[in-house]
């Protein structure tokens, strides 16, 4: 039987597709941890990376991976004046609710303008090395995959060292854990909340490059995202990246394994279980302290 | 509800009725229409909403048939005047939309609309006044489970069918060469799947063992899990029950995982022009079945392509020449009864339809009682950098690669 060089495989495919999502997720624990913000319009910021992406290379000839240099300051900067001008306005005791609404109108308006600038076809980076892989004990790596997922891993590693190293990251911290001490110290929070939400953005924009690199891409898909990314962010821990990174490797790996014995379809259903199992028995998430306690 | 229903449906009947009787009395003078009189065709077709896309495909197919048979003299002697409504993708309007035609606006024969949702409910209507139904689209098998009498789908073969040639072929093929195991992957889609079961069907008879049978979401992204299951289970060929993007995405990963099978063949995407620099150009040897290609060589084809590109600017695709297909079987109807008009004749030409094959674009085409045509697809393969039909033997341009080399 193959039946353990299949598991391999999977595991491997699992691995990379986890990586993929913990720099999805990232971005939407993020805003969560900032500003108690639920962000719908992440998905449809990272089709829109990918969409640039796809552009770059279909009409301009430069590699995907070049566009970064675009569209990361391009999303911060976004990033900043949709916080500064929009999402600060609205009233603090209701901005989670609020907010829903907001960035739902802001991703359908993505999708329309995608729809009307690129037309509802299915869309694919065609790249030379697009079939190429890579052996491992057996198992084969696609090279797409592979830059996927260590750009995944880069872009981590940096918001990581952000984070912890600079004093721009302990003001943000500070910020996510207690607004009203983190004034009292002397941080000025407007700016690094709208900072911290650029921040979000730019990691939308590296991931939506990295998911344009292997997958196909149109307008609605970011509808079929946001679901499992905000399962992962509730299982992680609400405003937590290291809980939404560990939960998206978790649920990444079992995705892919659960392919084995079942369909695509039913495979997708351990986000939606996942979500349900943290609401009904650890609300606060299964990998981060209570609304981002830590990091 | 059912007591309103009923009556509006009796109303319904009634008035329409009353529009016949009327329409009768004052078309006295009307049953020999005299031979300068336009044959009317009406047809209603999705010009906007979901499937206006293939809805003008499917416009642009008649009018060039109504040209190319008026430039030759029209039918009997008479011109074609073609009737188009707008149901805007809509199953009440279609409906509608032949209520009209045929009780208000007389049209002497009325000719199907795009997509199985809409042919559905228009060739109720049809039947209800027993007008003949060629229709040129519509080819899920519940279409022909409906119990319709005056229905034909104008096309080669529904979507179980389409690979019959290939299926006839692999199990030809001596004992020795003949694969053992497929694999098989196919869209949560009618039609998508129906082409992909048709062969597991076949080739399950035939004794060729299904290893893997995946079924896939249409929005399906990511193939990599659906490949590393065909790939592990090292089935001799794979087949693909897909749209268009679904396949690409499925071909890559199959080919990122270094999976070589001796057959590969999936559904309409590498007909597409597009095919072959959405997977770096590592085509060849797969295989697809198609409906229709510029290329077949039937007589009438070579002029509906060189008439239909003088026109239009661009050659026909498939939608266009299913179209033009229709128009041909009625034309071949009209010419051998030698009547169009509503009435008697309807069902002289249903019965003409019923019992004669009819030469097309598409090749020869012949009906069972359910108006299900009795053919199959070509198959065409990718053979040194370009799509080629290599099956049906009659109509192949180049031998059919078997094995397939890699990918």
């Amino acid at each position: 039987m193959s039946s353990g060089a299949l598991i391999f495989q999977s595991v491997v495919l699992g691995v990379l597709l986890g990586g993929l999502y913990a720099l999805l997720a990232s971005g939407l624990t993020l805003y969560f941890g900032i500003m108690r913000v639920v962000m719908i319009a992440h998905s449809a910021f990272l089709i829109l990376a990918a969409y640039l992406a796809w552009w770059s290379h279909t009409r301009l000839g430069v590699d995907p991976l070049l566009s970064l240099v675009v569209t990361v300051p391009l999303f911060f900067g976004a990033g900043v004046l949709l916080q500064r001008l929009l999402l600060s306005r609205l009233r603090p005791a209701t901005l989670t609710m609020m907010s829903v609404l907001l960035t739902f109108a802001i991703a359908v308006v993505i999708e329309g303008l995608l729809g009307y600038a690129f037309t509802g076809t299915q869309r694919r980076i065609q790249l030379g090395y697009g079939a190429a892989n890579l052996e491992l004990f057996g198992a084969r790596i696609a090279v797409v995959k592979l830059i996927a997922f260590g750009l995944a891993a880069v872009a981590l590693l940096t918001l990581y060292l952000l984070l912890k190293k600079t004093t721009f990251g302990w003001s943000l911290r500070a910020t996510i854990q207690h607004r009203d001490a983190a004034r009292l110290v002397g941080i000025d929070t407007d700016r690094v909340a709208g900072y911290g939400f650029g921040i979000g953005l730019a990691t939308a924009a590296v991931g939506g490059t990295a998911l344009a690199l292997d997958t196909t891409i149109y307008p609605s898909l970011h509808w079929h995202w946001i679901g499992p990314l905000m399962a992962i962010i509730v299982v992680g821990g609400l405003g937590s990246v290291p809980g939404a990174a560990a939960a998206a490797m978790l649920l990444g790996l079992t995705q892919s394994l659960l392919q084995i014995p079942l369909n695509t379809t039913w495979a997708q259903t351990i986000f939606y279980l996942a979500l349900f199992a943290t609401l009904a028995f650890r609300p606060q998430g299964f990998f981060g302290g209570r609304l981002a306690q830590r990091f | 509800m059912t007591t309103r229903m009923t009556t509006m449906r009796w109303a319904t009947a009634f008035g329409a009725t009353m529009v016949l009787a009327l329409a009768g009395c004052s078309g006295g003078d009307d049953g020999g229409s005299s031979s300068d009189d336009p044959i009317v065709v009406g047809i209603s077709l999705p010009l906007t909403g979901d499937f206006s896309e293939p809805g003008k495909g499917v416009q642009r197919g008649y009018q060039a048939w109504a040209k190319i048979v008026n430039d030759k003299g029209g039918l009997l002697g008479r011109q074609v005047e073609l009737k188009i409504l707008d149901d805007q993708s809509n199953a009440d309007r279609v409906v509608s939309d032949y209520e009209q035609l045929i009780g208000q606006d007389q049209v002497d024969i009325v000719v199907g609309p795009f997509s199985t949702r809409l042919v559905v409910p228009a060739a109720r209507v049809a039947e209800e006044y027993g007008m003949l139904f060629v229709e040129p689209a519509g080819a899920a098998k519940e279409v022909f489970e409906q119990g319709f009498k005056n229905l034909f789908y104008a096309a080669p073969a529904v979507a179980d069918d389409h690979y019959n040639h290939l299926a006839e072929y692999i199990l030809g093929l001596p004992a020795g060469q003949r694969p053992a195991t497929a694999a098989y992957a196919a869209m949560d889609d009618p039609f998508a799947q129906g082409t992909a079961y048709g062969l597991k069907k076949k080739l399950e008879e035939g004794g060729v063992r299904t290893v893997v049978d995946e079924v896939y979401p249409p929005n399906t992204t990511d193939f990599s899990g659906i490949a590393a299951k065909i790939a592990s289970s090292k089935a001799d060929i794979v087949v693909g029950g897909s749209q268009y993007q679904d396949g690409v995405n499925l071909i890559v990963a199959l080919q990122q995982l270094d999976y070589q099978p001796k057959l590969a063949a999936f559904s309409t995407a590498p007909t597409s022009p597009e095919f072959a620099a959405a997977i770096g150009n590592k085509t060849e040897g797969i295989l697809a079945p198609t409906g229709y290609t510029q290329k077949a060589p039937y007589p009438s084809n070579v002029e509906f392509v060189e008439k239909y590109t003088a026109q239009f600017g661009s050659p026909p695709e498939e939608d266009e020449a299913n179209a033009y297909t229709t128009g041909q079987v009625v034309a071949a109807a009209v010419t051998a009864v030698g009547c169009a008009e509503q009435g008697e004749c309807q069902q002289k030409l249903v019965d003409w339809v019923r019992n004669n094959t009819v030469e097309t674009v598409v090749g020869p085409l012949s009906w069972d009682a359910t108006g299900k045509p009795q053919g199959a697809h070509m198959i065409q393969q990718w053979v040194g950098g370009e799509i080629q039909i290599v099956l049906p033997a009659d109509a192949k341009e180049t031998d059919i690669v078997y094995p397939k080399p890699a990918w």
